[in-house]
């Protein structure tokens, strides 16, 4: 008589099988008292598994407010840790990443030695032209100085300048120590 | 109040009540899993760590509690797999009930004992399989959805699980 493994036995105690293999085993089982003792077997171990489903006197209460407060700080902990945690990427340079990358470097080359060349000497227009000097910023078209901001000496002054052709600076007097905002609006 | 510090306290709010939703089943699941309450909190937090983190991925809410069923599981066998054996409760951990006599809790607690340590024999899979079956009465499908593999292979780690632990208990009556 061919009798079947242990493993179909051990899924036929818990019901584990196909409705074919279930039928052939019942056919089995009703002529083979060897192979209804093993099943036996597997069928009493499978009632004592249930006694690990028992659970210790636990107080949910405590243990909901524990575990909330931890899960914050675990979020929170890993909101600070997750830039350092992106993977590293390792590209091998072989084949046609190493022919980009070899191309790459060749226009990176040729591109600082257009750069390096030296710029013809500026040409003098008589374009409007805004340029930061010394003591403020200074609005001049052609040779004529139009206007000027001046700071007065302070160290760090702002300047900004409006699309709107506004022109504004501002700064902290070195002396008196108030901030001073100058607009200009330009019509 | 600005937006920000209220959609923050919104999100708090939502976090907490999913917690609060299923952390008893979840902690119930890893429980059964690893059977120690120190470890199983540890691993219900680091589980709802792992969702909370990752809840963009949830697209549908009706799903939330297969998904974290599945973060739990893997995140317990990965704990077996990371011990190489669970640390299971002391005696004085152990159920107790009022109505039982000294005698009949250590009787009881030696038998859990004695249990444990067949499931020790097992590998974390086989572990998970068999508690998943067994133990909590699942279906295979739905075993091998927490496991996230195929009913064959639920089934193979069911029947390896039975036979180690019968070999074991045979082993043992002798």
């Amino acid at each position: 008589m061919r009798h079947p493994n242990q493993a179909t036995l051990a899924l036929h105690a818990g019901g584990d099988l196909g409705r074919v293999r279930s039928w052939w085993m019942a056919r089995h089982l009703a002529r083979c008292a060897e192979c209804r003792e093993e099943v036996a077997g597997y069928t009493e171990m499978r009632e004592l598994l249930p006694e690990l489903a028992d659970l210790p006197e636990i107080s949910w209460n405590r243990m909901a407010a524990e575990i909330k407060a931890n899960v914050r700080l675990g979020l929170e902990a890993g909101e600070c840790v997750r830039p350092a945690e992106m993977p590293l990427q390792r590209a091998s340079l072989t084949g046609w990443r190493a022919a980009v990358a070899f191309a790459s470097v060749i226009v990176l080359v040729c591109g600082c030695l257009v750069l390096e060349r030296p710029a013809p000497p500026p040409t003098h227009t008589a374009e409007t032209a805004v340029e930061s000097t010394r003591d403020g910023i200074a609005w001049q078209a052609g040779d004529d100085h139009m206007l000027g901001l001046m700071n007065g000496g302070a160290q760090k002054a702002t300047y900004k300048l409006g699309a709107q052709g506004s022109m504004g600076a501002r700064y902290i007097d070195p002396e008196t120590g108030s901030v001073t905002i100058n607009t200009v609006y330009v019509q | 109040m600005s937006d920000a510090i209220e959609s923050g306290l919104e999100l708090q709010e939502r976090q907490n009540r999913f917690i609060s939703l299923h952390f008893r089943r979840i902690f119930v699941q890893i429980y059964h899993l690893v059977q120690n309450v120190a470890d199983a909190q540890d691993l219900t937090q680091e589980a709802f760590i792992k969702a909370l983190q990752h809840q963009e991925q949830l697209k549908d809410e009706q799903k939330a509690a297969h998904w974290l069923s599945r973060i739990a599981t893997n995140t317990a066998i990965d704990f077996l797999r990371r011990s190489g054996r669970a640390t299971f409760c002391e005696l004085d951990e152990a159920p107790e009930s009022q109505s039982e006599s000294p005698e009949a809790i250590l009787l009881r607690s030696e038998h859990r004992e004695y249990l444990e340590d067949g499931l020790r024999l097992l590998s974390a899979r086989e572990r998970a399989a068999l508690i998943m079956r067994d133990v909590e009465g699942l279906p295979a499908e739905e075993v091998a959805e927490r496991l996230n593999c195929s009913k064959a292979t639920v089934r193979s780690h069911i029947a390896n699980g039975r036979t180690k632990f019968r070999r074991y208990m045979e082993r043992r009556k002798r």
